[in-house]
């Protein structure tokens, strides 16, 4: 790793490699992350503290408000983050004979990926309700609009022809997306797993696009 | 009924309104039990004679709100007429109306009811077997009437229709919307829906 031979830099000459200090606070940052993420799936947004998720990363307080203005910013970047990795999930899975099939496909990935971390759903769906604190993590959320990739599988039907060319596509993919998100509340609520959303969303999306259907 | 019975349920009813009042004015964590006991004009000795927690106190407010909210519903529901699609926009309206009433008290109890690290509180929506039922019985007419698909899932239906009528609460604070606006949203949703539910040929 330090003994790159010359040749292999040739045409990328203007590469500035990062700085020692630069990496460290890079490391630093993601060990901070980590350890306030597990913290806030154990111990939920409120419980989780600064001091808590400071010693769990083997460091003082100070040294994670070096990197961090306060708990609400390092829970924004965590939930930044996992929607970033969400979105990569959804999109590599929404394929599908037609848009019914792309769509179940790209949902039950998402489903996959977020039970696979209850708690911290829950978390976010906390504060993301909650009137005051919700602002920052909404925002975040909706960084990466998942409706995006909704809207393109969508898309794609209406020029096969499987849907009608009058298709609202901003409302559906809205109600689609909606739909699934509000299924969690199945999940956080009446101990739904994976099937159980999965049966339910797909019965959902038929009756959704059972409006949309050409002719 | 004794004395000390009858200071209790007038403590409990103080505290309750109190409390309803703060969670809908600052929000669940910044309201403490202290501010409640203040407000209601008790010790918070008192409180804890009557409830177990703050978050108990939130339960029973919002188990309070449900039997409003049945008996205003009550009031309108034999009224409801029209095809299934109206019924049901007539339904949500009212249920829209009445919780946008106290809409920071509604979107603090479904954030708490999320945390796992409390101990359980009521579950929002909690109204839903009622109007489940109710919705069902709709779609079932429906059906008979011919205005529906014979084939339509039912329990399916209105859950999504649930489900929507749910999820549209967060443009509450992100949108700052109304209750005419989370109607608008719905009828149009509804709409939708109700599109594909139509009988084919």
């Amino acid at each position: 790793m330090n003994h790159l031979p010359l040749r292999s830099l040739t045409g990328i000459a203007n590469v500035r490699r990062p700085t020692q200090r630069a990496l460290a606070k890079q490391r630093t940052r993601e060990k901070i992350l980590a350890s306030a993420k597990s913290l806030f799936t154990e111990k939920g947004y409120e419980g989780a503290t600064i001091r808590d998720i400071a010693s769990a990363a083997g460091m003082s307080t100070g040294a994670v408000f070096a990197s961090f203005t306060d708990k609400s910013d390092l829970f924004n970047e965590i939930i930044g983050a996992d929607r970033e990795s969400l979105f990569e999930v959804m999109r590599a899975e929404a394929v599908g004979a037609n848009a019914e099939e792309a769509l179940k496909a790209m949902f039950d990935a998402g489903y996959r990926f977020t039970l696979a971390d209850l708690p911290l759903l829950q978390a976010t769906m906390s504060v993301s309700w909650s009137p005051d604190l919700g602002a920052q993590v909404r925002g975040r959320l909706n960084r990466r609009p998942i409706t995006e990739l909704i809207a393109e599988v969508l898309t794609s039907s209406i020029e096969r022809g499987e849907l009608s060319r009058n298709t609202d596509v901003t409302l559906i993919s809205q109600m689609l997306w909606d739909c699934y998100l509000a299924n969690f509340r199945h999940a956080a609520f009446e101990g739904w797993g994976l099937s159980e959303l999965r049966a339910q969303l797909g019965k959902q999306i038929q009756v959704i696009l059972a409006g949309a259907r050409a002719g | 009924m004794g004395v000390r019975e009858a200071q209790k349920l007038a403590t409990r009813r103080r505290v309750l309104d109190a409390a309803s009042d703060l969670f809908n004015e600052i929000g669940f964590e910044d309201a403490t039990v202290r501010a409640i006991a203040n407000r209601a004009g008790v010790s918070v000795g008192s409180v804890f004679t009557t409830f177990t927690s703050k978050a108990d106190i939130l339960n029973q407010v919002m188990q309070d709100r449900l039997e409003a909210l049945y008996e205003e519903a009550g009031r309108f529901i034999p009224l409801m007429r029209g095809s299934t699609a109206d019924r049901c926009r007539s339904l949500f309206a009212v249920l829209y109306a009445f919780e946008t009433r106290r809409v920071k008290l509604f979107l603090a109890h479904i954030a708490v009811a999320y945390r796992w690290d409390m101990e359980p509180t009521a579950r929002p929506f909690g109204a839903n077997q009622v109007f489940r039922d109710l919705m069902a019985q709709w779609l079932k007419e429906g059906v008979e009437r011919g205005d529906l698909r014979a084939d339509i899932d039912i329990p399916a239906v209105v859950d999504l229709l649930l489900g929507l009528y749910a999820w549209n609460y967060r443009l509450a604070p992100s949108e700052n919307a109304d209750a005419e606006r989370l109607t608008q949203v719905m009828d149009q949703q509804i709409g939708m829906v109700f599109e594909g539910l139509r009988p084919q040929g």
